[in-house]
């Protein structure tokens, strides 16, 4: 018998994701180190959702206003509603998508259930964005190089630590892609209730979970230098063009985003 | 709302696993328990388990006295959950059916309809939802070796009544593992069996149709031993349900700490099995075959 691929005895962040998104894709682990980290930053559900919302809004002017076709979303986590290919395809159903991540329960699912519509194409590879040459390789099985890419990199560089490497990194996907691209980030900050967060993190890091880091607004604007970042540049995840149609009161959360072009 | 759409293509199961499910919690946060609360409607503790459970139908008389003993006398929330036993009783398509379908697959039957992704695990013949007539034909013909043949036609009938939903608008996903052996094992001969694999391959140009192939070549895994269901609806206070049939019974589980090792199960099967591309040209590779 093989190794069991998937680790149901450690939680994890895909699966943690999953369930303050309100999904039923985690185990127990996985919920009790997400009541625990809730327990510091009870705001974090709104965050998760806030995050997710801020994909939809950003796919949608992606396609519908710059054009955009192709996407590459790394770091895609468990299948929810509205997934980058759905909506993305919803208004062009030719756009073709290819996701990336390391988690072996999410690409398992990512292959099952993220089908494409006829007209495009999805794919999903295995790779670690540690090595993102191998994303650019396998990604251009599905993508045409020669034409603008999307990438779409939510909640994914806060597994980064290292900021050089995150540089590094970022400098790689950018370099493979021609002018007209987009890059966008999500990203958990040190913007808003700072203390409480900072506690969660020191118990995520110290939990033998992925290591991971919280950045200020002012470290994410360095992630976008050399493009031009779209308006309103890197704001709190609702404040990024928010919907008309979706009137309310704007509340901050601590996931900041934004969204820019590759001149 | 999802809710609308999952209560007119699911009969009376969603209402009721749905009322069940507000009626517990109703009783739990009034502190009364299922003996206390039995008694009001003349029934036994056990009964208000069942009733929590969504697996029979409610008295309207019982659901009001149940409310005011709950302390709900807000006329809104009350008119919610009579609303509810009102749909909850209302008859299901495969009623017609009822001469065919034992009462222990009816509740299934419901759920099945009702479900936001099913999942499903055979070793032995192809999913129920997946068959071909020709194929569905032998495999019941199969299980009811002394039956008369009268009996064979409106099960068939049910089964492809089934998979209409596969069709709907608003369709489940529908996410099958088979054993390489189901490809293999020749049930029918091989015209039926050609039909079948064309089939499934056919399906699996579905959007919401996933089909992976369990190889030989990925040796054992334990999964009770046999074929496996679990549901997964999409209300958010709806546990899952695993469904283990027998030859005359069949299993519900739907604690989590029950049904959580199946889904374990699941997940491993499917990073085992071949992919969803590969299982298509596994599956033509076996067409070429036969």
């Amino acid at each position: 018998m093989t190794e069991p691929k998937i680790d149901s005895t450690i939680s994890h962040s895909a699966r943690i994701w999953n369930y303050w998104l309100g999904g039923k894709d985690n185990y127990p682990v996985d919920r009790e180190m997400g009541d625990k980290i809730l327990s510091y930053v009870p705001e974090l559900v709104r965050s998760a959702r806030a995050d997710r919302y801020f994909l939809s809004r950003a796919v949608r002017y992606l396609v519908q206003e710059q054009g955009i076709r192709q996407f590459l979303d790394i770091g895609t986590g468990l299948p929810t509603v509205d997934n980058t290919h759905e909506v993305a395809q919803r208004i062009a159903p030719e756009c073709r998508i290819v996701y990336v991540d390391n988690d072996p329960l999410v690409l398992v699912h990512a292959r099952a259930l993220l089908a494409s519509s006829p007209e495009g194409a999805c794919d999903y590879i295995d790779a670690d964005l540690r090595e993102p040459d191998q994303i650019v390789e396998k990604a251009a099985a599905t993508l045409d190089f020669t034409k603008p890419i999307a990438i779409m990199m939510l909640g994914i560089m806060n597994f980064i630590v290292d900021a050089d490497q995150a540089q590094t990194i970022l400098g790689h996907i950018l370099g493979a892609v021609p002018s007209g691209s987009y890059l966008s980030i999500s990203h958990p900050t040190t913007e808003f209730d700072a203390e409480p967060a900072a506690v969660a993190l020191e118990f995520w890091n110290s939990s033998g979970s992925a290591q991971m880091c919280l950045r200020s607004r002012a470290e994410l604007l360095r992630f976008f230098e050399g493009t031009e970042l779209v308006e309103p540049g890197v704001v709190s995840c609702p404040r990024w063009r928010p919907d008309l149609a979706e009137p309310g009161e704007i509340v901050d959360v601590m996931h900041f985003c934004g969204v820019a072009r590759k001149p | 709302m999802t809710h609308a759409r999952t209560v007119e293509h699911a009969g009376p199961t969603v209402a009721r696993m749905l009322l069940g499910a507000q009626l517990r919690r109703m009783r739990e946060n009034a502190g009364i328990t299922r003996e206390e609360a039995g008694e009001v409607i003349r029934a036994s503790g056990s009964k208000i388990s069942r009733l929590e459970l969504g697996r029979t139908g409610f008295k309207l008389r019982d659901v009001d006295d149940l409310l005011s003993l709950y302390g709900v006398h807000d006329d809104a929330d009350r008119a919610t959950s009579i609303a509810l036993a009102q749909q909850a009783n209302a008859p299901s398509w495969w009623r017609t059916y009822g001469d065919v379908v034992p009462t222990w697959f009816e509740p299934y039957l419901g759920m099945e309809q009702a479900a936001r992704l099913i999942r499903c695990f055979d070793i032995q013949f192809v999913p129920s939802l997946l068959q071909t007539p020709d194929y569905a034909r032998t495999v019941i013909r199969l299980a009811l070796a002394d039956a008369a043949r009268t009996q064979v036609d409106p099960r068939l009938v049910l089964r492809m009544r089934r998979q209409e939903m596969l069709h709907r608008p608003d369709p489940p996903q529908l996410w099958a593992i088979i054993d390489e052996s189901v490809l293999r094992r020749s049930i029918g001969g091989t015209e039926i069996m050609r039909g079948q694999i064309r089939h499934m391959i056919e399906l699996c140009q579905l959007r919401h149709v996933t089909i992976q192939v369990l190889p030989f070549t990925a040796g054992g895994r334990p999964a009770g031993g046999g074929a496996v269901t679990l549901l997964r609806f999409a209300e958010e206070n709806l546990p899952d349900v695993v469904y283990l049939e027998q030859l005359t019974s069949a299993v519900y589980l739907d604690k989590p700490a029950e049904t959580l090792p199946y889904w374990k199960v699941f997940n491993s099967l499917a990073a085992e099995a071949q992919d969803p591309v590969t299982s298509i040209e596994t599956m033509r590779a076996r067409l070429n075959e036969l």
